[in-house]
């Protein structure tokens, strides 16, 4: 299913899965796995999401079997043993997690009977057995969601204001934490507790603790399907899907009385919260009008901010959306349906053309080809076509190389605040 | 197999003679026990990530012009090329280029079929990719784990393909589990370039021409301080394969010497060339410090007769830095150090803080062998005993040892250190100077200046958490190295 790509934006499903575990307080991955995968695969994740690396543990800190000629030829179980053991004693961890590289997939080791015998340890030890060659990343982040669900997550009785937020996937969003933060503030609001497993250092209470939820918000055109079905059946939490990336008060607003809605929440108070918040981004937009130049726009992103981006500056900036790429590979028709239909069904503005592409050279070609753009949203991958275009080239989009971002967003209603500050460049 | 030549290099640097990767010890004990023969073969336990061969062909090669780099590989096996792709970026604006190029990297993109079936097909698309899109001059194609694994044929895929292609196929062995070291990545592609498009290729020889072998991590600035002090010798350069092309590489054989900028670069293709072309070479040090870049300045000049000149040189350029180096030693004498690098740059470094009248505390090397013992007993002259960690990071071990011996600066990768409140500086930076005489200033200032301002990591060290047990400082940091057999000859 995998395509011949160039310059491919993130990395296989181990990259995924790593960075996943490695965004929740106190999780110690483990790599049965040649010796340059945790290196590989930290690089290609966090190392092209704006400049942050994961504290607890990243690239070269992480325990690995390392996999040489011996290991793969006769077996690397051994090794995986007291790898295993090893991480146990040194790592103050509060759950370990087996990760296979591509050499412990094709070779056969039975991860999953190692990880049994340390069933008594005082910690919990978990197999992920998605080798890197399975997939991308964005299969590494299902691969995790779905290994809490098996594994972690504990049916309790439901906690009528707990809400699970999922869809936004630490380091291929580069702004994850806070994204995450500005949800949190925004759902909060409305008197919600709220799971993101990834900030506050929630850990895995949050895991356990989701299976308690009242309701499932995933932030994403397509990820998690095959999560939702479990989430409703195995545990009995419906799931609101917001199909991209709300940003900005008209997207956020209608965010914010989904939520209120699938939760039977209080009219008033919704209200009331929604009038708040776009006060203060209006207040604010108030102070600057007409400072940033009439632009006609492209943008070149992962779905969620293809959409995120594409309908704030339609509808709510009226700049003018030419050309907009989506550029993770999607497998399912009905998935590029949702992603289409959100970037073509904008309020006032003309739609503009919607492409798929992930190689870079195709991705290149499709915006040489238009000679209208003023506005180039993009990777630091465009950067080039940018410059040999001419155009203002702002490099908001994964997989960033040349900004550092600790908590900046741009996401939710204070998020759009951020976009325009950053769009402005006085050219 | 040439006629004449006694072995072939496998470029598995483990491979070579009496050389040790899993080792800890006092430098005297070490040094010893080298020399007694006793060290035994070793391997720890539990270790952490290490970086692959596959990481270094790709590195070495990616800023060449007019190349395409194809990874036969799952999507994960480009990852690390982001940090070579960023070096080649901000290499191009540092050399005022205006289009700032992305270099064209194509992965094969290996899934769980092609596992099955085999990717064969899927390399020759990429191939054909390569050459619609660029007509370039050059096609790299990098084997994975995978590849190897599967067992597809990359050079049978290569010689069918090459029958059609405009552009010369390079095909590197650089498969990572085929390696621990990851400088054998280095010798791969060295490998392949000589047997792919140097071959026998024998050219004119251009006098004063010399092949200067550089890595990925070598900042603009200090090629221009290399070609300046090369340049005073009436030496021209040939700087490759960084920002190189295939006509710089087919000037190799041109040159009338060679030298490296690292130790473990381009060292067996510099033998190579003697061997095939009588090139003679230099094999030094990597110049940093004044000590080692003497040392590194006289090797050139040596092999292209030009040592007279060489010592004039010198001793200009002692008279301008040694009195500007009496000023920074002033603030940093008696200073303890710890230093973690790789193998060039942790010796080196070694040598760069007599310069400044430090103690060495702590060193950790990834590779023990002949050239490591000379460096380990040229400091145990100066320093006395220290503690070695031969390792490549594993910062388990680095921080156990650094939290025993509270050194006063760590110079390395600041992750780790740096939340024990202790100031860290660093002799990896592939964007600013460090080498030559020049750099030397450059980076005794940058260590006196975060020496004496350590708030920042002194106000970290109040919030920061490494994921370590507190138990595990107080056991034996090479706890997990486990030999073949006991060292029979402990001093």
């Amino acid at each position: 299913m995998s395509e011949v790509t160039e310059n491919p934006r993130g990395g296989c499903a181990l990259a995924g899965i790593n960075a996943v575990l490695s965004a929740v307080d106190r999780f110690c991955p483990v790599y049965h796995s040649g010796p340059g995968c945790c290196m590989q695969t930290c690089a290609s994740e966090q190392g092209q999401s704006c400049g942050r690396t994961a504290s607890f543990l990243s690239g070269v800190s992480l325990p690995s079997t390392n996999m040489l000629e011996k290991e793969v030829v006769f077996g690397g179980t051994d090794k995986l043993r007291t790898t295993i053991q090893g991480a146990m004693e040194i790592i103050d961890a509060d759950a370990y997690f087996v990760l296979t590289g591509c050499t412990a997939g094709i070779n056969g080791d039975d991860i999953q009977s190692v990880v049994s015998e340390f069933k008594n340890a005082p910690k919990p030890v978990y197999a992920i057995d998605t080798p890197g060659f399975a997939g991308n990343d964005m299969l590494g982040y299902e691969s995790v969601i779905d290994t809490f669900i098996d594994k972690i997550m504990v049916k309790g009785p439901r906690q009528q204001n707990l809400v699970n937020l999922f869809g936004i996937v630490p380091y291929h969003d580069p702004y994850w934490s806070g994204t995450l933060e500005e949800f949190t503030r925004i759902l909060r609001a409305l008197g919600l507790e709220v799971n993101t497993f990834f900030t506050e250092h929630q850990g895995i209470d949050a895991v356990k603790r989701a299976g308690s939820a009242a309701l499932n918000i995933i932030i994403h055109p397509w990820l998690l399907r095959g999560a939702e079905k479990k989430l409703s059946g195995q545990f009995g939490i419906p799931t609101l899907r917001i199909e991209g990336m709300p940003v900005g008060a008209t997207d956020t607003t209608a965010f914010v009385r989904q939520v209120g809605e699938a939760l039977s929440l209080d009219s008033g108070k919704v209200e009331s919260v929604v009038r708040k918040e776009e006060e203060y981004v209006y207040d604010y937009f108030e102070q600057a009008i007409g400072k940033l130049s009439w632009k006609r726009f492209a943008v070149v992103s992962d779905s969620n901010y293809a959409v995120g981006f594409t309908r704030f500056l339609a509808n709510d900036y009226s700049f003018t959306p030419l050309l907009t790429i989506v550029s993770e590979p999607l497998f399912r028709d009905k998935d590029k349906d949702a992603v289409r239909k959100r970037i073509t069904n904008l309020e006032y503005a003309r739609a503009p053309e919607v492409y798929f592409a992930s190689d870079q050279y195709d991705i290149e070609k499709l915006l040489a080809k238009n000679d209208e753009i003023t506005l180039l949203i993009g990777s630091t991958n465009e950067r080039e076509i940018g410059s040999r275009k001419g155009c203002q080239c702002s490099v908001l989009s994964y997989p960033v190389t040349d900004k550092l971002v600790f908590n900046r967003t741009y996401g939710g209603y204070r998020g759009c605040l951020t976009l325009v500050e950053d769009l402005y460049d006085d050219l | 197999m040439e006629q004449g030549m006694p072995e072939t290099y496998s470029g598995i640097r483990e491979r070579r003679p009496e050389t040790y990767n899993d080792l800890g010890g006092s430098s005297e004990e070490l040094a010893y026990s080298f020399e007694k023969k006793c060290l035994k073969a070793a391997d720890r336990t539990f270790a952490q990530g290490l970086q692959c061969q596959e990481i270094n062909s790709m590195a070495a090669l990616m800023s060449l012009d007019d190349a395409v780099f194809i990874a036969h590989s799952p999507q994960g096996c480009v990852g690390c090329t982001v940090m070579a792709v960023d070096m080649y970026r901000v290499g191009q604006a540092h050399r005022g280029v205006k289009y700032i190029r992305n270099p064209h990297i194509i992965v094969t993109n290996l899934d769980s079929d092609d596992i099955v079936f085999g990717g064969g097909k899927k390399l020759v698309r990429a191939i054909h990719q390569a050459e619609e899109r660029y007509a370039p001059k050059l096609i790299f194609i990098y084997a994975s784990c995978a590849s190897g694994m599967i067992g597809d044929d990359l050079d049978g895929i290569v010689e069918n393909e090459q029958a059609n292609s405009k552009a010369i196929l390079v095909p590197v062995h650089c498969e990572g589990f085929k390696s621990k070291i990851c400088a054998s990545g280095f010798d791969s592609a060295f490998i392949s370039i000589s047997k792919y498009i140097l071959k026998d290729r024998h050219v004119p020889k251009i006098p004063g021409l010399v092949n200067l072998f550089a890595p990925t991590t070598v900042s603009y600035k200090d090629q221009l301080e290399m070609e300046r002090m090369l340049g005073q010798l009436g030496l021209t350069v040939n700087y490759i394969p960084f920002y190189g092309s295939l006509e710089s590489i087919l000037k190799i054989p041109a040159a009338s010497a060679s030298t490296s900028i690292c130790k473990v670069f381009a060292d067996e293709f510099m033998i190579e060339l003697k061997r095939k072309y009588g090139i003679p070479y230099s094999h030094t040090v990597m110049p940093i410090g004044v000590r080692n870049t003497d040392a590194w300045f006289r090797g050139i000049a040596k092999v292209a007769g030009k040592e007279k000149e060489a010592e004039e040189i010198i001793a200009r350029e002692h008279e301008r830095i040694l009195p500007l180096v009496a000023r920074i030693r002033k603030r940093l004498e008696g200073k303890r150090v710890f230093i973690c690098g790789g193998t060039g740059r942790s010796f080196a470094a070694a040598a760069l803080i007599d310069d400044f009248g430090m103690k060495l505390v702590g060193l950790e090397t990834p590779t023990y062998n002949q050239d490591a013992q000379t460096d380990i007993e040229y400091l145990n002259g100066i320093h006395k005993d220290f503690v070695v960690d031969v390792a490549n990071m594993e910062p388990f071990e680095q921080v156990n040892i650094v939290n025993r011996l509270k050194p006063d600066v760590f110079i390395g990768v600041p992750e780790w250190s740096a939340r024990f409140g202790i100031p860290t500086t660093h002799v990896l930076d592939g964007k600013r100077p460090t080498m030559g005489y020049d750099g030397l200033l450059y980076l005794g200032n940058k260590m006196a200046d975060q020496i004496e301002n350590p708030g920042f990591n002194v106000k970290l060290a109040a919030h920061a958490r490494l994921p370590y047990r507190e138990s595990w400082y107080s056991e034996d940091p090479f706890k997990y190295i486990k030999a073949a057999g006991e060292n029979t000859c402990r001093k």
